[in-house]
This record gives C-alpha cells, sequence and structure tokens, in this order.
C-alpha cells in the first residue's frame, strides 16, 4: 500500500519546516506574535489552541498563502518567498514561489476541490498541469491515490455528487499526488458531519503511519494524542507550549493550555 | 480500464415498470391543472386571431415581403451583419479578459489603464465613437513608427489600415469590451477565493490557474449575461451608419424601402432576420452554458 509514497529525498537531518520568529499582521490584528517551530522529517506535528489563535494563519504562512510580516520560514532548507541579501529580503518571482509550493500540499477546512473537474480530473490537475507529467501516467497514479483513500469507484463523479468525507479524501488525494514532502492540513474534519470524521481521520492516520511528515490543525483532541508525536499549543498568536503529546496533554504546565484543555476534553 | 465511464450504474426505473429491483414504486396521480387549459385556450384563440388579421392585411404587404427576404442585397447584409457582430464580439472579448487580468494585477499601472479604458468607452455614446472611428483616417492621415525628430522607420496610409469595415468592429469592439469587463468581473469575483488558494498550494502558475480553474468556473455566472450583449451587440450594428459603413441589414432593407417608398414590409425583412440571428444565438448559448454548467447540479429545487 505503501509503494505509492515517495522515500523521503533527502536523508539529512535538515529540519522540514523551520519556522523563526514569525510575526503576521492583518492591519492592526497582530495574528502571530514571534512564533518559533521546528518541525523535523517524519514527524507529525498538530496544533491546537483556542479560536482565532492563529492556527490557520501559521500554517498559511508555511506555504506562503499569507505573506508573513517578519520573521523567516524555511521549509525544506530553503528560504520561502524571499532571497536574503544583506538582510534584506528581495521578493521571489512569482514562478519561484510555485516552484516552491510544490513540495508542500494543503489540505482545506472547506475542501476546496474543483467543481467543475471530476474527482479523478482534480486529482491528476497537479501532475499534468504542474510536472506536465503525460496524461495517461496522470490518470494511473490518480486512480491509484483515489482506491488508496478508498474511493476507487468514484472516480468519474463531480464534488457536488460527493459527501464531504469523500470530498476531504479526494482532496487528500489531489495533494499527495504532487508528491510533497509536507503534508499541511487545517482542521481537515471540522466542516464534516461526526460519522463521516473518521473515514477521513483513517486516512491521515495511514498517511502518518507512511512516515509522512505533516502538520495538522485539529480540534479532535482524542485524534492528535493518537497521532502526534509533536504537539503545539497555541493562544493568542503564540505557541504557549510544545512537547511530546502525552506530556501536554496529560501533565500541561502552562495555566492557559490546562484551562483549554479542561474545556474541550 | 475506462474510469470515467466506471461511475456507479444508477438504478433506472423504465417508464413502463411500476418496479426496480424488488421495489415497488408508487402509483403517482399528478394532479390536474384545469385553469393552465382555460389559459392556454385563451391565448391560443386571441394568437389565432391575431395572425389571421396579420396575414391577411394588406398594409403589410406581404408579396413584397416575400419578394425581397432573400434577395442578393438583403442576404449580404445578413453576412455582413453577423460578420460585424462576430468580429467586435471577439474583439470586446479579447480585450475585456485582458483588462479583467489587469485590474486583478498587483501592477498599478495596469490597474490604471483598465480603469481608464472602462471609463472612457463606457461613458462616451457608442454613436459618437463610431464618428470618431470614421473619421480616424481624416485626423491621422498617416500612421508610422519613427524616431522623435528624426526619420520615419515605417508607415503607411492609414486609409490602408482603418477601413470603414475595420472602423465598423474596432469602434463597436472597443465600447463592448468595456461593458464586458464588468460583466468578467462580475463573474470571476462570484468565485469562492478557496479556489484560487487551492491552485496556488498545488504550485500552479497564476497564467494556469487563470485558465484552468478560474475561467471555466467564471464562464457559467459569465455565459447568459455576455449571450445578451451578443443580442444587443447584432443589433448594435445597425448604428455602423455612423461610420459610414453601408453593407450591413438595416441599412441594405432601409435602401430598398427608401426606392420602393414601402418602408413596413422591409422592416418585417429586417425584423424576420435579427430574430432568425438570435434564435440561432440562443441555441449556441444552450450549448455553452450546458458545457460550463459541467459539475454543477442543475437539477431544480422542487417547486410547488
Ligand atoms: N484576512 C484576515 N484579515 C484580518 N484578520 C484576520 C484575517 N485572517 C485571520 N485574521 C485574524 O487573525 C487571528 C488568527 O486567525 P486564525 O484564522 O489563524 O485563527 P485559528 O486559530 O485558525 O482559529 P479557528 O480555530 O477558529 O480556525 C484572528 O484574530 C483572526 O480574526
Ligand atoms: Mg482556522
Amino acid at each position: 500500500m505503501n509503494a505509492i509514497m515517495t522515500p523521503p529525498r533527502s536523508t539529512d537531518a535538515q529540519p522540514c519546516v523551520h519556522l523563526q520568529g514569525i510575526h503576521k499582521f492583518y492591519g492592526a490584528v497582530h495574528a502571530l506574535r514571534g512564533v518559533d517551530l521546528t518541525i523535523k522529517r517524519g514527524e507529525v506535528c498538530v496544533a491546537i489552541g483556542p479560536s482565532g489563535s492563529g492556527k490557520s494563519t501559521l500554517l498559511r504562512c508555511i506555504n506562503q498563502l499569507e505573506q508573513i510580516s517578519a520573521g523567516r520560514v524555511f521549509v525544506l532548507g530553503e528560504l520561502a518567498g524571499y532571497t536574503e541579501i544583506d538582510g534584506r529580503m528581495h521578493v521571489l518571482a512569482p514562478r519561484r514561489v510555485a516552484e516552491q509550493r510544490r513540495r508542500t500540499g494543503m489540505v482545506f477546512q472547506r475542501f476546496n476541490l474543483f467543481p467543475h473537474m471530476t474527482a479523478i480530473e482534480n486529482v491528476m490537475e497537479g501532475p499534468v498541469q504542474v510536472k506536465n507529467m503525460p496524461r495517461a501516467e496522470a490518470r494511473e497514479n490518480a486512480q491509484a491515490l483515489l482506491k488508496r483513500v478508498g474511493l476507487a469507484e468514484l472516480a468519474g463523479r463531480y464534488p457536488s455528487q460527493l459527501s464531504g468525507g469523500q470530498q476531504q479524501r479526494v482532496a487528500i488525494a489531489r495533494a499527495l499526488a504532487m508528491e510533497p514532502e509536507v503534508m499541511l492540513f487545517d482542521e481537515p474534519t471540522s466542516a464534516l458531519d461526526p460519522e463521516l470524521v473518521g473515514e477521513v481521520l483513517d486516512v491521515i492516520k495511514d498517511l502518518a503511519k507512511s512516515g509522512m511528515t505533516m502538520m495538522l490543525v485539529t480540534h479532535e483532541i482524542g485524534f492528535a494524542r493518537e497521532v502526534a508525536n509533536h504537539l503545539v499549543f497555541m493562544d493568542q498568536g503564540a505557541v504557549v507550549e510544545e512537547g511530546d503529546p502525552r506530556d501536554v496533554l496529560n501533565r500541561p504546565s502552562n495555566p492557559r493550555t490546562r484551562a483549554f484543555l479542561s474545556k474541550v476534553l | 480500464m475506462d474510469i470515467e465511464k466506471a461511475a456507479p450504474d444508477r438504478l433506472v426505473p423504465t417508464r413502463q415498470a411500476d418496479r426496480v429491483g424488488a421495489v415497488k414504486l408508487n402509483e403517482v396521480v399528478p394532479r390536474r391543472h384545469p385553469g393552465r387549459w382555460v389559459a392556454t385556450l385563451l391565448l391560443l384563440w386571441l394568437a389565432i386571431s391575431f395572425a389571421q388579421n396579420v396575414a391577411t392585411n394588406e398594409n403589410f404587404h406581404w408579396d413584397i415581403f416575400a419578394q425581397y427576404v432573400f434577395a442578393p442585397q438583403v442576404i449580404r447584409g445578413v453576412g455582413w451583419t453577423i460578420l460585424l457582430t462576430v468580429a467586435a464580439m471577439a474583439v470586446a472579448i479579447s480585450i475585456a479578459l485582458l483588462l479583467v487580468v489587469m485590474r486583478g494585477s498587483d501592477n498599478p499601472i495596469l490597474r490604471t489603464c483598465a480603469w481608464f479604458w472602462i471609463w472612457f468607452f463606457r461613458g462616451t455614446p457608442v454613436y459618437t465613437q463610431l464618428l470618431f472611428w470614421g473619421l480616424f483616417a481624416v485626423l491621422f492621415p498617416r500612421i508610422s513608427l519613427s524616431l522623435p525628430f528624426g526619420g520615419e522607420i515605417v508607415g503607411l496610409d492609414t486609409k490602408m489600415l482603418v477601413t470603414p469595415a475595420v472602423a465598423a468592429i474596432v469602434g463597436l469592439g472597443f465600447n463592448e469590451s468595456a461593458y464586458l469587463a464588468e460583466i468578467f468581473r462580475a463573474g470571476f469575483n462570484a468565485i469562492d477565493r478557496g479556489q484560487l488558494e487551492a491552485a496556488q498550494a498545488l504550485g500552479m502558475r497564476q497564467g494556469r490557474i487563470w485558465r484552468r480553474i478560474l475561467l471555466p468556473q467564471a464562464m457559467r455566472v459569465i455565459v447568459p449575461p455576455t449571450g445578451n450583449e451578443t443580442i444587443g451587440m447584432l443589433k448594435m450594428t445597425s448604428l455602423v451608419l455612423a461610420v459610414p459603413f453601408t453593407l450591413d441589414l438595416m441599412f441594405a432593407t432601409n435602401a430598398i424601402a427608401n426606392r420602393l417608398y414601402l418602408p413596413v414590409p422591409l422592416l418585417l425583412v429586417a425584423g424576420f432576420w435579427y430574430l432568425s440571428i438570435t434564435s440561432l444565438l440562443m441555441v449556441g448559448q444552450y450549448y455553452l452554458e450546458r458545457h460550463f454548467g459541467k459539475g454543477v447540479d442543475t437539477i431544480r429545487a422542487r417547486t410547488e
């Protein structure tokens, strides 16, 4: 089953994602206040925290859907979005930014499948349009990925003909089709009915077992406990506490973490 | 295996069968609508008596209509009117797409240019613009590329470039582009921002995103009002008299009418052709809408 997964391309000990002092302002809103974070290869990093604490913003900064206001984002050893010359940040050409984004996959809370394409066309779109893969080959890969997420029979359906859980699994397959080295998930199950959450979490669990490096924002604390090997608790735009999930969840040292967990557990 | 065909079979009940598999379908008696029958009969009666009156009314000169409806100069006029419509819309659509991309770009020069273009062409009457294009060759007799204070590099007489047909197409197309740009902008604005982000997250470049993701989705919103504009353009071609361009349908039928001192039958000829072309355009629009509606559930909600 894991044959589809790409093996890690570089075996160095370099962190997959490395954030240094990230600040993000939306006008006067100070959404991120100096976040430092390192995600090592093969790590499953889960971010939890109250609504509005900046979890989505942080994720979106990693693949440059948001422009950071201060700090440095390194993805797979490369400075994201800029070249730094003499301490000044020169904005990269859009072409280079697109190239950088190819190495990370992203799964959105609201799926964001392309509604005018069938499930398999959604999965093929990246490889064909971005990597110029021949259609036949892309189709074969896409079919295998859909099978992997348990949707082999629904390949010809349009997103509007799929349930939420099925749509999200197609979205995961679409991201995997680009063979990313890091996967980012922003609350992948919070738009789903409770009985559909399990099917999506199972796919993510499989992915975690296969050794994929990922960062996941979720409100499913039980799931976090199960898959995470690095837990991050965020509050008011800052990482308040991080570490081994058992320690953070069972013996939170920070009062804000304790207050949050007492509400959600 | 062909994957697209592998969609699950739906259980389709045949009309005769009142059962699907083991399920016995309900026997449904549709609601009766006696009011509709009465209304239909009433309207039919009105329509027939009106048609009869028009058909036998001598003021309409149906013999003249029959004589001229397929006359060579009328057919040529139809051809030119279609050509003007199609060419002007092609010009308008290309420019409008460019304008939308310009307005959405983060380059302030491009944004300002697009804004200015729309402001100007929407803000002046098309008739005035057409007059201006007709005078273009007089105002600028020679178009040339030359060095400041230096000699001419290449040049040609404007008359060769801006013929009346070109003036008509450019005039109508430029004017229309400003309106279409607004329609297109609305179409692109209707797309969820998540679509752009999903495409960016895949590492797609801006051009591809526009072509593969945004345009096909915007088309669903754009096609109906653009069909409207195309039909409007069809009739707007009768203004090219201002250039003056004198081969279109309206000019042809007017010329005949003036010769015969019989405006009514020739107006009927013109109306007949405009209506025919419009019907043709509507068929095209139907297929375009069907194509770009892919993936959208168009099954209507049940109305009571
Ligand atoms: N586009 C924006 N413009 C202005 N403020 C924004 C924008 N996006 C986010 N914010 C603000 O930034 C802060 C962090 O938002 P973010 O979406 O990252 O929170 P979150 O932790 O993901 O919350 P949730 O759990 O509800 O998804 C919030 O205060 C939010 O109001
Ligand atoms: Mg969020």
